[in-house]
Protein backbone atom coordinates (compact mmCIF):
# COMPACT_ATOMS: atom_id res chain seq x y z
CA UNK A 1 0.00 0.00 0.00
CA UNK A 2 0.83 3.13 -0.70
CA UNK A 3 0.74 6.59 2.19
CA UNK A 4 -1.09 8.93 1.57
CA UNK A 5 0.50 12.51 2.19
CA UNK A 6 -1.25 12.71 6.20
CA UNK A 7 0.37 9.55 6.33
CA UNK A 8 3.48 11.27 5.11
CA UNK A 9 3.46 13.59 7.94
CA UNK A 10 2.48 11.37 10.14
CA UNK A 11 5.60 9.06 9.86
CA UNK A 12 8.09 11.55 9.64
CA UNK A 13 6.82 12.66 13.10
CA UNK A 14 6.97 9.36 14.39
CA UNK A 15 10.08 8.88 13.31
CA UNK A 16 9.44 6.08 10.69
CA UNK A 17 10.27 8.57 7.71
CA UNK A 18 13.36 11.04 7.63
CA UNK A 19 13.38 13.85 5.50
CA UNK A 20 15.57 16.21 5.82
CA UNK A 21 14.58 20.45 5.67
CA UNK A 22 10.90 18.44 5.73
CA UNK A 23 8.34 21.61 4.58
CA UNK A 24 4.53 20.59 5.14
CA UNK A 25 3.88 22.76 1.23
CA UNK A 26 6.01 20.12 -0.34
CA UNK A 27 2.98 17.38 0.57
CA UNK A 28 1.41 16.15 -2.39
CA UNK A 29 -1.95 13.68 -2.09
CA UNK A 30 0.23 11.04 -2.09
CA UNK A 31 4.03 11.73 -2.06
CA UNK A 32 6.18 14.45 -1.46
CA UNK A 33 8.53 16.64 -3.29
CA UNK A 34 11.94 16.79 -2.99
CA UNK A 35 14.43 19.72 -4.36
CA UNK A 36 17.10 19.11 -6.07
CA UNK A 37 20.79 19.48 -4.49
CA UNK A 38 23.23 21.77 -5.76
CA UNK A 39 26.18 19.52 -7.25
CA UNK A 40 26.12 18.13 -10.54
CA UNK A 41 28.17 15.33 -12.19
CA UNK A 42 29.02 16.34 -15.82
CA UNK A 43 30.47 13.43 -18.31
CA UNK A 44 33.59 14.70 -19.67
CA UNK A 45 35.43 11.81 -21.14
CA UNK A 46 36.10 7.92 -21.32
CA UNK A 47 38.96 6.67 -19.31
CA UNK A 48 41.70 4.39 -20.66
CA UNK A 49 39.61 1.43 -19.78
CA UNK A 50 36.05 2.80 -21.75
CA UNK A 51 34.74 4.03 -18.51
CA UNK A 52 33.15 7.21 -17.90
CA UNK A 53 34.79 9.98 -16.56
CA UNK A 54 32.76 12.96 -15.16
CA UNK A 55 33.31 16.81 -14.27
CA UNK A 56 31.75 17.85 -10.98
CA UNK A 57 29.93 21.40 -11.22
CA UNK A 58 28.57 23.50 -8.52
CA UNK A 59 25.11 24.66 -9.45
CA UNK A 60 25.06 28.77 -9.09
CA UNK A 61 21.51 30.88 -9.29
CA UNK A 62 21.55 31.46 -12.97
CA UNK A 63 21.29 27.69 -13.29
CA UNK A 64 22.70 24.74 -15.90
CA UNK A 65 21.81 24.02 -19.12
CA UNK A 66 21.40 20.30 -19.73
CA UNK A 67 21.71 18.93 -23.44
CA UNK A 68 19.98 16.18 -25.22
CA UNK A 69 21.98 12.88 -25.87
CA UNK A 70 23.90 12.79 -22.02
CA UNK A 71 24.02 11.53 -18.62
CA UNK A 72 24.32 13.61 -15.81
CA UNK A 73 24.12 12.67 -11.86
CA UNK A 74 22.63 14.59 -9.14
CA UNK A 75 21.44 14.68 -5.90
CA UNK A 76 18.52 15.15 -3.78
CA UNK A 77 18.73 18.22 -1.37
CA UNK A 78 17.37 15.84 1.15
CA UNK A 79 18.24 13.44 2.95
CA UNK A 80 15.54 10.79 2.31
CA UNK A 81 14.50 7.41 4.00
CA UNK A 82 12.91 5.02 5.94
CA UNK A 83 13.41 1.66 8.37
CA UNK A 84 9.91 0.95 8.13
CA UNK A 85 8.89 2.12 4.39
CA UNK A 86 10.17 1.08 0.59
CA UNK A 87 10.38 4.30 -1.73
CA UNK A 88 10.25 5.11 -4.98
CA UNK A 89 12.07 8.13 -6.20
CA UNK A 90 10.64 9.63 -9.21
CA UNK A 91 10.31 13.23 -11.08
CA UNK A 92 7.85 15.48 -10.82
CA UNK A 93 5.09 15.40 -13.87
CA UNK A 94 5.36 18.94 -14.12
CA UNK A 95 9.18 18.38 -14.96
CA UNK A 96 8.61 14.86 -17.44
CA UNK A 97 6.29 17.43 -19.34
CA UNK A 98 9.64 19.54 -20.02
CA UNK A 99 11.04 16.15 -20.81
CA UNK A 100 13.73 15.89 -18.13
CA UNK A 101 14.03 12.25 -16.93
CA UNK A 102 14.91 11.97 -13.23
CA UNK A 103 16.14 8.50 -13.25
CA UNK A 104 16.88 5.62 -15.87
CA UNK A 105 14.36 3.44 -14.42
CA UNK A 106 15.86 2.51 -11.36
CA UNK A 107 13.05 4.12 -8.65
CA UNK A 108 13.50 1.57 -6.02
CA UNK A 109 14.76 2.98 -2.79
CA UNK A 110 15.15 -0.08 -0.50
CA UNK A 111 13.56 0.23 3.04
CA UNK A 112 16.67 1.05 5.84
CA UNK A 113 18.65 3.28 3.30
CA UNK A 114 18.79 6.49 4.05
CA UNK A 115 20.61 9.44 2.16
CA UNK A 116 21.26 12.14 -0.37
CA UNK A 117 20.05 10.30 -3.58
CA UNK A 118 21.82 10.32 -6.37
CA UNK A 119 19.92 11.03 -9.61
CA UNK A 120 19.98 10.39 -13.38
CA UNK A 121 19.23 13.19 -15.57
CA UNK A 122 18.97 12.69 -19.15
CA UNK A 123 17.31 15.49 -21.00
CA UNK A 124 14.77 15.07 -24.37
CA UNK A 125 15.46 18.24 -24.69
CA UNK A 126 17.84 21.63 -23.73
CA UNK A 127 16.44 22.41 -20.65
CA UNK A 128 17.90 24.62 -17.48
CA UNK A 129 18.07 23.26 -14.14
CA UNK A 130 18.32 25.21 -10.95
CA UNK A 131 20.01 24.22 -7.56
CA UNK A 132 17.19 23.60 -4.95
CA UNK A 133 14.24 23.58 -7.62
CA UNK A 134 11.14 21.36 -6.86
CA UNK A 135 12.16 18.57 -9.17
CA UNK A 136 11.08 15.36 -8.31
CA UNK A 137 8.77 13.15 -5.78
CA UNK A 138 9.15 10.39 -3.78
CA UNK A 139 6.50 8.30 -2.34
CA UNK A 140 6.04 5.46 0.77
CA UNK A 141 5.49 1.83 0.30
CA UNK A 142 4.37 -0.46 3.24
CA UNK A 143 5.95 -3.71 3.09
CA UNK A 144 4.82 -7.21 3.85
CA UNK A 145 7.61 -9.10 5.54
CA UNK A 146 10.44 -9.04 7.95
CA UNK A 147 12.44 -6.08 7.06
CA UNK A 148 16.46 -7.69 6.80
CA UNK A 149 18.74 -4.92 5.53
CA UNK A 150 20.57 -7.57 3.12
CA UNK A 151 23.91 -4.78 2.33
CA UNK A 152 24.34 -1.13 1.14
CA UNK A 153 26.47 0.03 -1.26
CA UNK A 154 25.19 3.59 -2.98
CA UNK A 155 23.23 4.13 0.17
CA UNK A 156 26.03 5.04 1.76
CA UNK A 157 26.73 7.90 -0.64
CA UNK A 158 25.53 11.61 -0.24
CA UNK A 159 26.94 13.24 -3.30
CA UNK A 160 26.47 12.54 -7.05
CA UNK A 161 28.07 9.31 -7.11
CA UNK A 162 29.07 7.06 -10.87
CA UNK A 163 29.12 2.94 -10.72
CA UNK A 164 31.37 2.13 -8.43
CA UNK A 165 33.25 -0.50 -9.94
CA UNK A 166 32.48 -4.23 -9.12
CA UNK B 1 -1.73 -3.61 -2.83
CA UNK B 2 -2.44 -3.42 -6.68
CA UNK B 3 -5.99 -4.12 -7.66
CA UNK B 4 -6.99 -6.33 -10.00
CA UNK B 5 -8.87 -6.57 -13.66
CA UNK B 6 -11.85 -7.93 -11.97
CA UNK B 7 -11.86 -5.13 -8.94
CA UNK B 8 -10.99 -2.73 -11.16
CA UNK B 9 -14.43 -3.11 -13.22
CA UNK B 10 -16.64 -3.40 -9.46
CA UNK B 11 -14.88 -0.05 -8.64
CA UNK B 12 -15.70 1.51 -11.88
CA UNK B 13 -19.48 0.27 -11.41
CA UNK B 14 -19.29 1.35 -7.11
CA UNK B 15 -18.30 5.28 -9.11
CA UNK B 16 -14.74 4.82 -6.53
CA UNK B 17 -12.67 4.52 -10.07
CA UNK B 18 -13.63 7.05 -13.04
CA UNK B 19 -12.70 5.93 -16.68
CA UNK B 20 -14.36 7.57 -19.24
CA UNK B 21 -15.01 6.04 -21.61
CA UNK B 22 -14.96 2.66 -19.51
CA UNK B 23 -15.09 -0.65 -22.60
CA UNK B 24 -14.48 -4.05 -20.79
CA UNK B 25 -12.41 -5.40 -22.96
CA UNK B 26 -9.79 -3.13 -22.68
CA UNK B 27 -9.40 -4.59 -18.99
CA UNK B 28 -6.58 -6.75 -18.46
CA UNK B 29 -5.67 -8.77 -15.09
CA UNK B 30 -3.91 -6.30 -13.41
CA UNK B 31 -4.69 -3.05 -15.07
CA UNK B 32 -6.77 -1.05 -17.79
CA UNK B 33 -5.48 -0.14 -21.01
CA UNK B 34 -5.67 3.68 -22.05
CA UNK B 35 -6.28 4.56 -25.71
CA UNK B 36 -4.16 7.62 -27.21
CA UNK B 37 -6.37 10.57 -28.00
CA UNK B 38 -6.04 12.84 -31.00
CA UNK B 39 -3.85 15.83 -30.11
CA UNK B 40 -0.10 16.68 -29.80
CA UNK B 41 1.33 19.34 -28.17
CA UNK B 42 5.21 20.40 -29.39
CA UNK B 43 7.39 22.88 -27.60
CA UNK B 44 8.98 25.42 -29.99
CA UNK B 45 12.77 25.72 -30.34
CA UNK B 46 15.52 26.92 -27.34
CA UNK B 47 16.54 25.90 -24.30
CA UNK B 48 13.52 25.17 -22.00
CA UNK B 49 13.82 27.44 -19.08
CA UNK B 50 11.10 25.80 -15.85
CA UNK B 51 11.18 29.60 -14.67
CA UNK B 52 9.31 30.95 -17.97
CA UNK B 53 6.23 29.56 -20.11
CA UNK B 54 7.55 27.63 -23.03
CA UNK B 55 5.64 28.33 -26.34
CA UNK B 56 3.98 25.42 -28.18
CA UNK B 57 1.91 24.30 -30.67
CA UNK B 58 -0.84 21.84 -30.72
CA UNK B 59 -1.95 19.78 -34.02
CA UNK B 60 -4.19 17.30 -34.46
CA UNK B 61 -2.67 13.42 -34.81
CA UNK B 62 -2.88 12.13 -38.40
CA UNK B 63 -5.82 9.44 -39.15
CA UNK B 64 -2.86 7.98 -40.88
CA UNK B 65 -0.18 8.37 -38.32
CA UNK B 66 2.29 10.16 -36.97
CA UNK B 67 5.75 9.69 -37.67
CA UNK B 68 8.12 9.82 -34.53
CA UNK B 69 11.88 9.62 -35.27
CA UNK B 70 14.50 8.77 -32.43
CA UNK B 71 14.90 11.41 -29.53
CA UNK B 72 11.38 13.31 -30.54
CA UNK B 73 9.97 14.85 -27.23
CA UNK B 74 6.29 15.53 -27.57
CA UNK B 75 2.97 15.70 -25.33
CA UNK B 76 -0.16 14.08 -26.19
CA UNK B 77 -3.38 12.96 -24.07
CA UNK B 78 -5.52 9.81 -23.37
CA UNK B 79 -8.89 9.59 -24.88
CA UNK B 80 -10.11 8.16 -21.32
CA UNK B 81 -10.68 10.31 -18.83
CA UNK B 82 -9.39 8.71 -15.41
CA UNK B 83 -8.76 8.93 -11.92
CA UNK B 84 -9.75 7.85 -8.64
CA UNK B 85 -10.73 9.38 -5.01
CA UNK B 86 -9.98 6.14 -3.36
CA UNK B 87 -6.96 4.34 -4.96
CA UNK B 88 -3.64 5.81 -6.24
CA UNK B 89 -3.24 4.98 -10.68
CA UNK B 90 -0.21 4.70 -11.82
CA UNK B 91 0.67 4.95 -15.60
CA UNK B 92 2.67 2.69 -17.93
CA UNK B 93 3.24 1.44 -21.06
CA UNK B 94 2.16 -1.15 -22.92
CA UNK B 95 4.53 -3.40 -23.81
CA UNK B 96 4.24 -3.72 -26.97
CA UNK B 97 5.03 0.14 -27.21
CA UNK B 98 7.80 -0.25 -24.92
CA UNK B 99 9.18 -2.86 -27.50
CA UNK B 100 8.64 -0.39 -29.90
CA UNK B 101 11.02 1.83 -28.28
CA UNK B 102 8.76 4.60 -27.13
CA UNK B 103 7.98 5.54 -23.67
CA UNK B 104 4.56 6.97 -22.71
CA UNK B 105 6.08 8.98 -19.36
CA UNK B 106 9.35 10.80 -18.27
CA UNK B 107 9.68 9.30 -14.80
CA UNK B 108 6.53 10.59 -13.47
CA UNK B 109 3.88 7.65 -13.80
CA UNK B 110 2.09 8.36 -10.38
CA UNK B 111 -1.13 10.13 -10.24
CA UNK B 112 -2.57 11.88 -6.99
CA UNK B 113 -5.25 10.96 -5.39
CA UNK B 114 -8.59 13.26 -6.34
CA UNK B 115 -6.83 13.90 -9.84
CA UNK B 116 -9.31 13.40 -12.35
CA UNK B 117 -8.65 14.11 -16.40
CA UNK B 118 -6.96 13.05 -19.24
CA UNK B 119 -3.73 11.26 -18.47
CA UNK B 120 -1.21 13.87 -20.55
CA UNK B 121 1.52 11.23 -22.18
CA UNK B 122 5.10 11.90 -22.49
CA UNK B 123 5.84 10.78 -25.53
CA UNK B 124 9.88 10.24 -26.23
CA UNK B 125 10.94 7.87 -29.00
CA UNK B 126 14.47 5.76 -28.87
CA UNK B 127 13.49 4.14 -32.37
CA UNK B 128 11.45 5.33 -35.67
CA UNK B 129 7.63 4.75 -34.30
CA UNK B 130 4.49 5.58 -36.09
CA UNK B 131 1.33 6.76 -33.94
CA UNK B 132 -2.57 7.09 -34.33
CA UNK B 133 -5.37 8.45 -33.17
CA UNK B 134 -7.13 5.78 -30.58
CA UNK B 135 -4.55 3.20 -30.50
CA UNK B 136 -3.74 1.09 -27.59
CA UNK B 137 -1.16 2.60 -26.17
CA UNK B 138 -0.63 2.99 -22.14
CA UNK B 139 -2.36 1.00 -19.58
CA UNK B 140 -3.02 2.07 -15.85
CA UNK B 141 -3.33 0.05 -12.47
CA UNK B 142 -4.69 1.48 -9.50
CA UNK B 143 -3.07 0.58 -5.34
CA UNK B 144 -4.84 0.82 -1.98
CA UNK B 145 -3.24 3.76 -0.09
CA UNK B 146 -3.03 3.92 3.36
CA UNK B 147 -3.87 6.74 5.67
CA UNK B 148 -6.21 9.90 5.47
CA UNK B 149 -6.85 10.91 2.25
CA UNK B 150 -6.52 14.69 0.93
CA UNK B 151 -7.87 14.88 -2.36
CA UNK B 152 -5.81 16.30 -5.11
CA UNK B 153 -6.40 20.44 -5.58
CA UNK B 154 -3.28 21.16 -8.45
CA UNK B 155 -2.45 22.92 -11.27
CA UNK B 156 -3.53 20.03 -13.87
CA UNK B 157 -6.73 19.32 -12.15
CA UNK B 158 -9.94 18.24 -15.04
CA UNK B 159 -7.03 18.13 -17.67
CA UNK B 160 -8.99 18.17 -21.23
CA UNK B 161 -5.99 17.76 -23.70
CA UNK B 162 -2.55 17.77 -23.41
CA UNK B 163 -1.30 19.95 -20.82
CA UNK B 164 2.06 21.95 -20.93
CA UNK B 165 4.57 21.69 -17.82
CA UNK B 166 3.21 24.61 -16.10
CA UNK B 167 6.47 25.52 -13.17
CA UNK B 168 6.37 28.72 -14.06
CA UNK B 169 3.70 28.94 -11.52
CA UNK B 170 6.08 27.79 -8.64
CA UNK B 171 8.49 30.85 -9.54
CA UNK B 172 5.85 33.68 -9.19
Amino acid sequence: MILTGQEIINSINSGDITISNFDCSRINPNSYNYLLGNEIKVFSEKDTDGSPKFDTIILNEEGYVLRPGSMYLGVTDEIIGSSLYAMSLIGRSSMGRLGLFLQISANLGHTTSSHQWTLELHAARSIRIYPKMPIGQVSFWKNDGDVQCLGKTYALYNRPTERLPT
Amino acid sequence: MILTGNKIRDEVCAGKITVEPFNESQLSTNSYDLRLGYKYLQYKSGIIDPKKRHAYDIHDIPEDGLQLESGDFLLSESLEVIGSNNFVPIIHAKSGTARAGLFVHITADLIDIGSIGKVTFQLYATLPVKIYPEMLLAQVSFWRPEGAITLYKGKYQNSTGPQPSKTYLDYV
